[in-house]
């Protein structure tokens, strides 16, 4: 599992890449936790470059997300795959998470909110 | 008298063959074993003196003849041991065995040497209390040993008369005597500090085993808690049939299957899969089938039941877990589904008659995720020879040794082709399809299938 992070515009960027499975789970949950703690996070979370999620990647970012709208902060995706894609469609994910074809597009959308 | 280097290496060789053959089975006995455990009852006290005792009566006869026929003799040796290991009153017992008999030996020193002998146990039980009943370090044995002969040579010197002939053996038996007391020690020593360090590791061991064995029990009660809250068989169904079959890929897993009997022409039939695997799924497994269940009872409509079951699973769903369901009312009579899609895996619904397959979706979300949900109802009809395959990603997402996915296409092509089986024996055909396709590959996630098919 391939992961880096940057800042873009005050908009913190995390890239994740390969397969996010129960193995890869927990250190993506450590990294997503640490990033969502502070108050008002804007977070977009890029998949272009995952191949592969299982139902134990999709836990991660619901936690995720949870955590964050708790302290008004939220998090985005971008770049989905087709596949990956699929699995948020049929889990209904896709009602839960904005998502955008490409991470430019997400990171604008968190600055024309203010 | 003529003794040679060659006598005395012999001499050296077979004296330390005794101590050493001579404190590995002392140390090997019961009775040494309690006292390393401290368990100073009168027996153990009475015997260890008497092997000690004993050891210095060897120690008397059985040392190095020098060439003088001088002999540096180990006497000491057993009390010193004695005392060091096992405390003040073996020591002083230890001692007076070899002690007196060396008095009634004999000799200008036959005080100083009995004398000295008595006090060596004794000294030796001193330390031991002093270190608050711990065994002396290698070192400190040794150095007690060589302190000892020395102590034992300046009392000669003291006691003996003449003295010019006291003198005489003290300066010939002074270096050999303590480096053969010393080593003697040393021997002991060695022997006690393995034992003492093999036992604390066997016992070590012997905790991380029984650790492990109850963990191994609690898994394995676990595993036949939720074994149990899986349907012991399918029900029998007027004009359907059931197959069903479920593995998790640990002890435990987090999908799960439920036939509820409605009423009596009404069954709700239930596939789902949780978030995760192992102990935190099986957890949140069995407090959503419960609060599924629960619902399923009382509500008339699928969607309903499934609404109000999300809300209660929302409640306890912390840190991101999740639950995709997919929920059948199979209304017997009309021979028709009802059925609603809550972030799970299509189901196929293979039509016998026109060889068609259609995957069962509808418009809805995981349970645990969102407090309201909306899910969409979707009715349609069963006819003779309808084969609807219910499974989790399980099924579809094994791997193969190219790291491919045994994926849908494959799962659709094997429905078709054995259509005509019963639901237990396509269950049984889906199984070792997958089972064969992973070969040698780990179980990645929990596998579930159910089938049911409209005779």
């Amino acid at each position: 599992m391939e992961v880096s992070e940057r800042t873009a515009g005050g908009v913190k960027v995390i890239a994740l890449g390969g397969r996010l499975d129960a193995y890869a789970a927990n250190d993506i949950e450590r990294k997503l936790d640490s990033l969502v703690a502070s108050e008002k996070v804007r977070l977009v979370v890029d998949l272009g470059q995952l191949d592969y999620i299982s139902s134990s990647g999709l836990r991660v970012l619901l936690g995720a997300l949870k955590k964050a709208r708790e302290q008004q902060g939220d998090i985005v995706l971008s770049g989905l795959q087709p596949y990956v894609k699929e699995i948020f469609e049929i889990s209904g994910f896709t009602q839960l998470f904005k998502m955008f074809d490409k991470t430019e597009e997400a990171i604008i959308s968190y600055q024309q909110e203010k | 008298m003529n003794v040679s280097v060659s006598d005395i290496l012999i001499d050296l060789v077979k004296t330390a063959s005794v101590v050493v053959v001579f404190a590995y089975i002392v140390t090997r006995t019961r009775f040494f074993s309690d006292i390393l455990n401290k368990q100073f009852n009168i027996r153990n006290q009475v015997i260890a003196v008497l092997l000690f005792g004993g050891l210095s009566i060897f120690g008397t006869y059985g040392g190095i003849t020098l060439p003088s026929g001088a002999i540096a003799n180990i006497r000491d040796l057993g009390p010193i041991v004695a005392g060091l290991f096992c405390g003040p009153l073996v020591g002083l017992g230890a001692g007076l065995i070899g002690g007196i008999h060396r008095y009634f030996l004999g000799g200008f020193v036959a005080l100083p040497c009995s004398l000295a002998t008595i006090i060596a146990g004794l000294l030796g039980g001193m330390i031991y209390l002093l270190r608050k009943k711990e065994f002396p370090r290698l070192w400190q044995a040794i150095l007690f040993a060589a302190g000892m002969e020395l102590f034992h040579m300046g009392l000669t010197l003291l006691l003996a008369r003449p003295y010019d002939q006291a003198l005489a053996v003290v300066q010939e038996v002074i270096v050999p005597m303590t480096g053969a007391n010393a080593a003697g020690v040393a021997i002991f020593a060695l022997i006690i500090h393995n034992l003492v360090i093999e036992r604390r590791t066997a016992a070590e061991k012997e905790k991380y085993r029984r650790d492990l064995e109850r963990k191994e029990f609690e898994i394995e009660t676990a595993r036949r808690i939720q074994q149990g809250f899986l349907p012991e068989a399918t029900p029998r169904l007027d004009g359907f049939d059931l197959g069903a079959f479920s593995l998790p890929a640990l002890e435990v897993g987090g999908d799960f299957y439920d036939f509820i009997p409605i009423d009596r022409d009404k069954w709700g039939l239930v596939i789902a899969d949780v978030s995760g695997k192992g102990f935190p799924a099986a957890l949140f497994m069995a407090l959503s089938r419960m609060c599924v269940r629960a619902n399923a009872m009382g509500m008339s409509t699928a969607s309903e039941a499934i609404r109000i079951a999300n809300k209660l699973i929302c409640h306890d769903a912390k840190s991101g877990m999740f639950v995709t369901l997919f929920y059948t009312l199979l209304d017997l009579k009309r021979r028709r589904i009802t059925y609603v899609n809550a972030g799970h895996n299509p189901p196929l619904l293979f039509r016998g008659n026109t060889g068609g397959v259609v995957l069962l979706g509808a418009r809805g979300i995981a349970l645990g995720v969102l407090d309201n949900i909306d899910l969409e109802e979707v009715q349609l009809d069963l006819d003779s020879n309808d084969t609807v395959v219910f499974y989790t990603d399980g099924v579809t997402e094994a791997i193969n040794a190219k790291e491919e996915q045994f994926g849908q296409e494959r799962l659709i092509k094997l429905v078709v082709e054995n259509s005509h089986l019963s639901a237990g024996s396509l269950v049984e055909k889906v199984k070792s399809e997958v089972v064969a396709f992973s070969i040698g590959q780990p179980q990645f996630d929990d596998f579930t299938l159910v089938v049911l098919k409209a005779l």
